[in-house]
């Protein structure tokens, strides 16, 4: 049982340790921890080896010679990437502003992973998936065995009928779980994006946005699938980009900056505050009541990303009829889907024990409904729902309701 | 004179695997003994593999818990219990590998009683979690440590952690009502005041409870605690005083705490270098006067009608010798930040200014309130000496809490935060820190202190100076964890209690 201190770490892995050195030291030195009660994965499995702080202070083992990439990839599998614990660190939290420091702990848990590929300790299911992914160029959302419905002769079926064009200034980018799975969401931002007046369009061949192989560490074809939009995004002159979908909203607004760096000129919006401003500026009129008494999850990658929490609150507030029971945004750093960062394809167990505990707070509000603006949080929260009788409702499709839009498509499988 | 090294061999791995009975409950890999090594405070990270465990394990019963300890005993293998491993003074650090026992599995709440005004919990449950819970109740258990967003229950009981809000709700020691834990021998009992789970005062038989609190991991493994239920505050109320000199802070300091305000949560006191250090980054002190030297605080928590006419008088009191007051929006956002201002490693400076990443080393003690200016230059002399030695040192400055729980007029917790730079650390400064830590604790004792007020004293430095401060008593001492754990199982190697075994026959 002894610990080896022989060095076993090859370029990569040494390439790793140096550029993550300083960032592992602020949190290694601190070691305090603020970190674990807010993060949604440690909080399921209660396993310190699941912390940000582990993921830290490995680095500096690493360094030491104490640990292999080997043998701590499997727990790098375990994270969502919903930055709760960089938001809570104290070095972020009370002195960030002065340092200029931020700790930084999805970055390492990607680059991590990215060695892992690099090393062929990858996981199975990622790979698998991942495969698919590069063969369809859209993610295997409707299952991974058998004949695959997924794919770019079907990428548009969930627009039939809507008479949308291709190209323009303005694309909607549709990501692959609402294209495939839950359909009820684009059509209902297509509806209201038509309705309130907003010239868009869709590309010509819209592949996965590369942001979940990026999340797994596939880098290589993370930013070949990137290319691929961006020269189709070119290619129809476009120059704004509405993401209907927050993974995408991350991936399109730090990913894709960059791989491209300057030459990166798209401006990129997030659909929940482009519909806030729609209602704001009276272009999206609410006229239909809507009687439910909900709360809302603020998905990870809005709220604790990229700091949108206002806009979605402002729209529900907006709805007549409904009864918004909140709960605060930093409360909500705890909270967490388990449906991010390639969590639910290897440790499916785990996303539906995040998800339960998430549906544990909201069965504490008495409420009926359970609203989201993440689809791929809807999936393991409407699973975890189904036990406790709460409905789970994307908000794209309760202000299409209310604007008076007939809600049609799927809404999951 | 303890337990032999023990390897832990593919036959008690299979034991352990089937006491717990579920995957991923017994963790052999080396990141996970690894990052179950050390604990926030300043570690031997260039001896870090001298600290693993041989095997971590992860229960959820306390029937899983007594057969772990169970099956330690007829392998004479360590067991190191851990909860949140966020200590200061190395409790949850195993010395001699064997069995780290992680806790954080315990973490339900198995009761709300909200007629008795209790709840029972896990030892792996934090406080902050268990109050979002309570919340909608009405209820609070106001156990308020700097470290209320991480630590543990069981590791508040091990270690009879202080709270920030002590003076008004009590500490550690008086919020926990009971609790259950395992024996080092394996036998599970419960301890209170008596013998009743749910009762506050009792005189039956002895009072076990505080036997047990603060057990640093020696005399077993907590599995369950029957908390206190506290009617929520209706309002808190903060007032930081600005002050030239330390002398008139420290009067002030003490005529707040003999007011005889029964809302007063506590009095803080920071002292001329910890002002010094404030400045370094924190803009609430950035923007202060040049001729501001030392600050006194202090909270109040209750009802409306108490803390604002109480309020009036903390403002009177702290303006009364010559303090400024600071204004609302710093006071109350000062006292906000309780939680998180102390734990940043970014605050480290080399001699010639330099940032650099330092791990926080807090020296604490509880002194009387009379000795607190002596032990304030003493300690900083200690320190200097060390600063100007070793370039891995920087003084942060002192502070001092109102100690007594619901007596706040009388002793001190006294700390004083250095930074420690382990990026740089070798034997040489790891030798300086412990003969640094060895020399604060002496001053201590000196002057008529107790080593520690809060962290427990379980690490070379300060274990040694135990024996001096406990004295006669030290042979009870001795006797009991004997008497308890005749084979030295549980945490072996803290505080010096391997002196109990010198003349038994189990040595090895």
């Amino acid at each position: 049982m002894a610990i080896s201190e022989d060095p076993k770490l090859d370029g990569p892995a040494q390439a790793f340790v140096e550029r993550w050195h300083e960032n592992a030291y602020g949190c290694y030195s601190s070691g305090h921890k603020f970190c674990r009660e807010v993060c949604p994965v440690m909080s399921a499995t209660r396993n310190e080896n699941h912390t940000p702080t582990a993921f830290h202070a490995n680095v500096v083992a690493m360094e030491k010679g104490l640990l292999s990439v080997e043998d701590v990839a499997d727990d790098y599998v375990h994270c969502t990437q919903c930055g709760a614990c960089e938001l809570r660190c104290p070095n972020t939290l009370m002195v960030g502003d002065f340092y200029r420091a931020r700790t930084e702990t999805v970055k390492v848990v990607r680059a991590m992973r990215a060695l892992m590929v690099d090393q062929g300790l990858d996981r199975e299911q990622w790979k698998l998936w991942n495969r698919l992914t590069d063969e369809l160029k859209n993610e295997p959302v409707l299952g991974l065995e058998g004949e695959q419905p997924t794919g770019q002769e079907r990428v548009r079926d969930w627009a039939d009928g809507l008479d949308i064009p291709v190209g323009g200034e303005t694309l909607m980018f549709v990501d692959c779980e609402a294209a495939f799975y839950r359909t009820s969401i684009p059509r209902a931002t297509a509806q209201l994006l038509q309705l309130a007046g907003v010239e868009f369009g869709l590309m010509r061949e819209q592949w996965c946005c590369g942001g979940p192989a990026a999340e797994m560490g596939y880098v290589e074809q993370s930013r070949r699938f990137a290319e691929h939009n961006v020269a189709d995004w070119r290619a129809v002159g476009a120059k704004r980009i509405v993401a209907i979908e927050p993974h995408d909203y991350v991936h399109f607004t730090e990913d894709y900056p960059a791989y491209f760096g300057d030459e990166f000129d798209f401006e990129i919006v997030q659909i929940v505050d482009l519909l806030a401003e729609l209602i704001r500026n009276g272009r999206l009129r609410l006229v239909n009541p809507i009687q439910r008494v909900v709360t809302y999850h603020d998905p990870c990658r809005l709220n604790k990303r990229k700091g949108i929490h206002e806009a979605p609150r402002e729209i529900l507030r907006a709805i007549p009829g409904l009864t918004f029971k909140d709960v605060d945004h930093v409360t909500q750093w705890a909270y967490c889907s388990g449906g991010g960062g390639g969590l639910p394809i290897e440790k499916p167990e785990i996303t539906a024990a995040i998800s339960a505990r998430r549906m544990d707070r909201v069965s504490e509000l008495n409420v009926d409904l359970l609203v989201s603006a993440c689809v791929w949080s809807e999936r393991p929260l409407s699973a975890a729902g189904e036990a406790a009788g709460i409905e789970v409702r994307d908000i794209v499709e309760l202000v299409a309701e209310s604007a008076g839009i007939a809600v049609d498509g799927s809404a999951g499988a | 004179m303890t337990l032999a090294a023990t390897t832990i061999d593919e036959g008690v791995l299979d034991e352990l695997r089937a006491i717990l009975g579920e995957d991923g409950a017994v963790l052999t890999g080396a990141a996970a003994r690894l990052n179950r090594a050390r604990v926030p405070a300043p570690f031997p990270v260039h001896r870090w593999a001298q600290y693993v465990p041989d095997v971590v394990v992860l229960p959820r019963s306390a029937q899983q818990v007594s057969e772990i300890i169970k099956l330690a005993n007829r392998q004479r293998i360590p067991v190191v219990p851990r909860a949140g491993g966020t200590g200061l003074a190395d409790g949850a650090v195993p010395l001699r590998g064997g069995i780290l026992l992680d806790v954080k599995r315990m973490d339900q709440i198995k009761e709300i009683d909200l007629a008795d005004r209790t709840v029972t919990v896990g030892p792996g449950i934090n406080m902050q979690t268990l109050n979002r819970r309570l919340k909608p109740h009405g209820v609070m258990y106001p156990d308020d440590p700097a470290s209320y967003a991480c630590s543990l229950v069981g590791g508040r009981i091990g270690t009879s952690g202080f709270s920030l809000l002590g003076a008004r709700y009590g500490h550690t020691r008086d919020l926990v009502i009971s609790f259950e834990i395992v024996l080092p021998t394996g036998e599970i009992i419960e301890v209170g005041d008596g013998g009743a789970r749910k009762v506050r005062k009792s005189s039956t038989g002895y009072h076990l409870k505080q036997l047990f609190m603060g057990h640093q991991g020696t005399l077993g493994v907590v599995t369950e605690a029957t908390l206190e239920l506290v009617p929520r505050a209706e309002t808190e109320f903060a007032a930081f005083f600005l002050f030239e000199d330390y002398d008139t802070a420290y009067r002030t300091f003490g005529e707040i705490a003999r007011s005889g305000l029964a809302t007063l949560a506590g009095v803080v006191i920071f002292d001329p270098e910890k002002v010094a250090y404030l400045r370094r980054d924190d803009e609430a002190y950035l923007s202060q006067p040049a001729w501001v030297h030392a600050v006194t605080a202090a909270a109040l928590y209750g009802t409306k009608v108490e803390v604002q006419a109480a309020s009036k008088v903390i403002m009177a009191l702290g303006r009364r010798l010559g303090g400024k007051y600071i204004g609302d929006e710093i006071s109350s956002g000062d006292w906000a930040a309780r939680h998180d201002r102390y734990a940043n490693p970014l605050h480290g400076r080399t001699s010639d200014g330099r940032v650099v990443p330092m791990s926080w080393h807090c020296e604490d003690a509880a002194l009387p309130y009379s000795q607190l200016p002596a032990i304030q230059r003493e300690w900083h002399a200690i320190a200097a000496r060390y600063v100007s030695e070793y370039e891995i040192f920087d003084d942060w400055g002192m502070f001092a809490y109102t100690n007594g729980a619901h007596k706040p007029w009388a002793d001190v917790l006294v700390e004083i935060d250095m930074g420690l730079w382990e990026e740089r650390l070798d034997e040489a400064g790891w030798r300086a820190f412990v003969s640094l830590k060895r020399e604060i604790g002496q001053a201590t004792l000196a002057h008529g202190g107790s080593l520690t007020a809060c962290h427990g004293s379980t690490r070379e430095g300060d274990a040694e100076l135990v024996p001096v401060e406990m004295g006669a008593s030290w042979e009870v001492v001795k006797q009991i964890k004997r008497t308890l754990d005749p084979l030295n199982i549980l945490n072996p190697g803290k505080q010096m209690l391997d002196e109990a075994y010198t003349d038994q026959e189990t040595t090895a």
